[in-house]
């Protein structure tokens, strides 16, 4: 009992929810805008995380650095994804016809491919370094720099979305497209840019995501499809293209798993994840924290 | 008519493969008829009602487990019948609640529920203390390949008859507009289900074969998500529109595994991923929809 | 007995009343006519009466059976069917496809090949589609569309078919066809009719009795001769 009371605790559910809320917000963005599943989402934050440990083994520079590195080079793929396939496929009638299942096997290819790549590169085995992994103690919690950093990082990048969403001028155009794609169009708002900015985005989040998980995980080619299955399992809980209740649900995500896992054992957290998922599509496949829209 | 035929001359010629005496290719049709089975059981729920099921490994890994458990107790036919049963029991038994979930939903839900019944049973598994489970005395492996090919042929004849059916014509009104069948007199919610537990059933006694001829069962494997990501894979690249379509695309990547996976499996998976961005870009309709093309401008 | 019965049928959609205890019976072999301005609550009644929507008070008989809670596949195959005002045809079928998975599960439940081949000709020869019916029927014009619903309708053996507006956009020479159709369809084959449209004069010459709501109410009942008399339809529909 004591260990659940305890802020250590707290502090481990609050840095995997962070996180958790900043992988999911880059999928519901591209799900917003675009209304495509994009199941290589967890790969991008594994490129993102190479880019960080390449970075770091190669120049010697720091995350809080190739943090924009790892941003720009996600976003620059989202612009290649968006350029070279999804505008193709979103133009061509028949392709678009039935495009969930393909841009489903799109994006499953993607990942392949980007899977790959890296494991030629970098080879499969894994790989880490060492980043603030010094441990400070504050108020009686005991945490190493590195997930304090994550936490900060990941809020601030979280929080500040949601705020440049709702008071910016291209904020609200997104959010126009996001719940009125074709009334958005007629009032003006350029539907192509706001997809393609918002790809971009969307990658580039992942890509910070996987610069704060190299700083304090062993890195993989293959460690992507987990995080896909939690931003897949967080967007669901909040509901598709639910920016806001989004990062909520990541962070409730995160204090399910980690009070989760501290009364059963390590042994069920992906039972718990998984019946998660599939108990809110089957109940409330509109998302836990939306408002009922379904007709 | 046509197609029948030299589908029996195909099923007869892989038959007597064995005869070449040489193991390796009777193990490459045991694989080729594999996911002929596993593709063509898939279109019979999602080519036909367009629910993508992304979940199809449940079925397989279901019939490994009943499998490897009634292994031993009872003749091996009868375990592959039981793996059958026991996946479209299972199909049957969630179908209704799954089947309300539409669109790209239903996607991913199939998936969520595969990694949960993946999960719980690696959870039982090492709560028994098992740590994967061998079996030592197997069928050899002409008798597996010949099953095998039994089954492919059965999954094309059900795939066949479904889209010549009454069932088949309901199934594709679902597929184009739920409401407007429900309107016209199909018991839409009747035939999804039967839809949902037909695709299961062959996958259900392919797992139990594929389990026989590695001889080993590990949950993880058993139930591995890249065996549902393949079927829909094989299906689209070969076309959803025909019988035929995800008899090419087994048949056309299946090869492919075979000349690069062994010996470079990651340009394999990149050469995969970039032919299925290829296909869907510029090949809509699959390998299937190229060889009328081809055929047609002769 | 009146072939359809319903009886206080109210809908409510949140706060909006669409339906307020509405009650009228159709007799076999009738075309009945309904009215009303724009969201009086026509389609909403259909429906109701065809099982997409559950009533939130009141009943509906059909041919003597309670009907209220079945599937609309159920009330479909027990012989009635309605059309849709914004048109669902199986876009990616052809004409003869959409209107052959009709004849396959409608109320006949046709399972020898010759009747299901008879039905589906039958209704496209009713519905002028003979000549498109390779064609999918995504490739039809609005109005294609709209006899489309009704062939669908028709194939599927029902007694009673309840068409929605299904004259918006045709031009006066094929509304007069359409008048035709139908009226020969009712006298012919014993088909009953309950019809909504806009184009009140086509409604006037064929419907035998017309019910006019509005705002979800009952507000006049009667022959199209009492209707076109009446001072609370002619301020609803003339201010
Ligand atoms: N599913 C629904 N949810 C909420 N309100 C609805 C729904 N369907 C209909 N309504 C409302 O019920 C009222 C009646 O609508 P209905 O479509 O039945 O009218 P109508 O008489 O067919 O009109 P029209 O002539 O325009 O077709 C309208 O105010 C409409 O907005
Ligand atoms: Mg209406």
């Amino acid at each position: 009992m004591d260990t659940l009371l305890s802020g250590q605790l707290l502090f481990a559910a609050l840095v995997s929810g962070s996180l958790y809320a900043l992988v999911a917000l880059g999928l519901n963005l591209v799900y917003g805008t675009l209304r495509l599943l994009n199941i290589a989402h967890g790969d991008l934050v594994m490129i993102g995380a190479y880019t960080a440990f390449g970075a770091f083994s190669l120049f010697h520079l720091p995350p809080v650095i190739s943090v924009f590195l790892a941003a720009a080079v996600c976003a620059g793929l989202g612009w290649a994804v968006y350029e070279g396939l999804f505008r193709r496929l979103l133009a061509n009638p028949t392709l678009a016809k039935r495009v969930e299942a393909n841009s489903l096997i799109l994006f499953y290819g993607i990942s392949v491919i980007l899977q790959n790549v890296v494991a030629m590169t970098f080879t499969a085995s894994s790989r880490g370094y060492q980043y603030l992994d010094t441990v400070i103690t504050w108020g009686g919690v005991s945490m190493t720099g590195n997930r304090l950093l994550t936490l900060i990082v990941a809020s601030a990048v979280c929080f500040g979305t949601l705020l440049f969403l709702r008071h910016t001028l291209f904020g609200w155009s997104l959010r126009a497209v996001i719940e009125r794609r074709e009334a958005a169009q007629v009032v003006g708002v350029n539907l192509n840019r706001v997809q393609l900015i918002t790809i971009c985005a969307g990658f580039a989040a992942a890509g910070v995501a996987g610069t704060l998980v190299s700083m304090t995980e062993q890195i993989t080619p293959f460690m992507g499809f987990p995080f896909t299955i939690v931003a897949f399992v967080v967007i669901i809980v909040g509901g598709l293209g639910n920016i806001g209740a989004g990062v909520l649900a990541g962070f409730c995500l995160g204090l399910v798993e980690t009070y989760g896992i501290a009364l059963t054992s390590p042994g069920y957290r992906s039972i718990l994840i998984y019946g998660l998922f599939v108990a809110v599509l089957l109940i409330r496949p509109e998302g836990v924290f939306s408002k009922a829209v379904r007709s | 008519m046509k197609g029948l035929i030299l589908g029996l001359v195909c099923v007869a010629g892989a038959a007597a493969v064995p005869m070449l005496g040489n193991p390796y290719y009777t193990g490459v049709i045991f694989q080729l008829a594999m996911w002929i089975a596993l593709a063509q059981s898939w279109s019979m729920l999602s080519a036909t009602t367009g629910y993508l099921s992304l979940g199809h490994a449940v079925f397989y890994g279901i019939g490994a487990y009943v499998c490897v458990l009634l292994t031993g107790s009872v003749p091996f036919a009868v375990t592959l019948i039981a793996g059958a049963l026991a996946a479209g029991i299972f199909a049957a038994a969630i179908g209704l609640p799954v089947l309300r979930v539409r669109g790209p939903y239903f996607v991913i839900l199939t998936y969520g529920l595969s990694e949960l019944v993946r999960h719980v049973v690696m959870r039982i598994e090492s709560a028994l203390g098992s740590f994967g489970r061998m079996i030592f005395i197997v069928p050899p492996i002409e008798v597996l390949m010949w099953c095998m090919l039994g089954l492919a042929t059965l999954a094309c004849l059900g795939a066949w008859a479904i889209r010549h059916s009454t069932f088949g014509a309901g199934l594709s009104a679902i597929r184009e507009d739920e409401v407007a069948a429900e309107t016209v007199g199909v018991p839409v919610t009747r035939l999804k289900l039967l839809a949902f537990v037909a695709s299961a059933i062959i996958p259900g006694a392919v797992g139990g074969l594929a389990l026989l001829r590695t001889s080993y069962f590990e949950p993880g494997q058993a139930f591995d998500p890249v065996i549902s990501f393949t079927i829909v894979t094989m299906a689209l690249v070969g076309g959803t529109e025909t019988v035929r379509g995800p008899i090419l695309g087994a048949v056309a990547l299946t090869l492919l595994s075979e000349l690069l996976w062994s010996n470079l499996p990651q340009l394999y998976m990149v050469v995969l991923g970039s032919t299925l961005i290829g296909f869907i870009l510029f090949v809509p309709r699959g390998v299937s929809g190229l060889v009328d093309q081809i055929a047609g401008r002769r | 007995m009146a072939l359809l019965d319903v009886k206080n049928v109210t809908k409510q959609f949140g706060g909006l009343k669409a339906l307020s205890d509405v009650s009228m019976t159709v007799e076999a072999g009738e075309i009945f006519g309904l009215m009303g301005a724009n969201g009086a609550g026509k389609t909403t009644l259909f429906s109701v009466i065809a099982g997409h929507v559950p009533p939130t008070a009141g009943e509906v008989h059909f041919d003597g059976r309670r009907i209220t809670g079945a599937s609309p596949s159920r009330i479909c195959r027990a012989g009635l069917c309605r059309t849709f005002q914004i048109v669902r045809p199986f876009g990616g079928l052809t004409v003869a496809e959409n209107v052959r998975v009709a004849a396959l599960y409608g109320a006949g439940g046709r399972q020898d090949r010759a009747a299901v081949a008879r039905a589906v000709d039958d209704a496209l020869e009713a519905v002028g589609l003979a000549d498109r019916r390779e064609i999918l029927a995504s490739g039809l014009t609005l109005s294609g569309q709209k006899r489309l619903e009704i062939a669908r309708a028709l194939a599927t053996g029902a007694r009673l078919v309840m068409l929605d507006e299904v004259m918006a956009g045709l031009n006066p020479t094929e509304i007069a066809a359409m008048l035709e159709t139908l009226a020969d369809l009712r006298n012919r084959r014993g088909l009953t009719f309950v019809i909504v449209e806009h184009v009140i004069g086509a409604l006037m010459t064929l419907s035998d009795r017309i019910l006019v709501l509005d705002h979800g109410e009952r507000i006049a009942f009667g022959t199209p001769d009492e209707i076109g008399r009446d001072a609370k339809v002619a301020e609803v529909y003339f201010g």
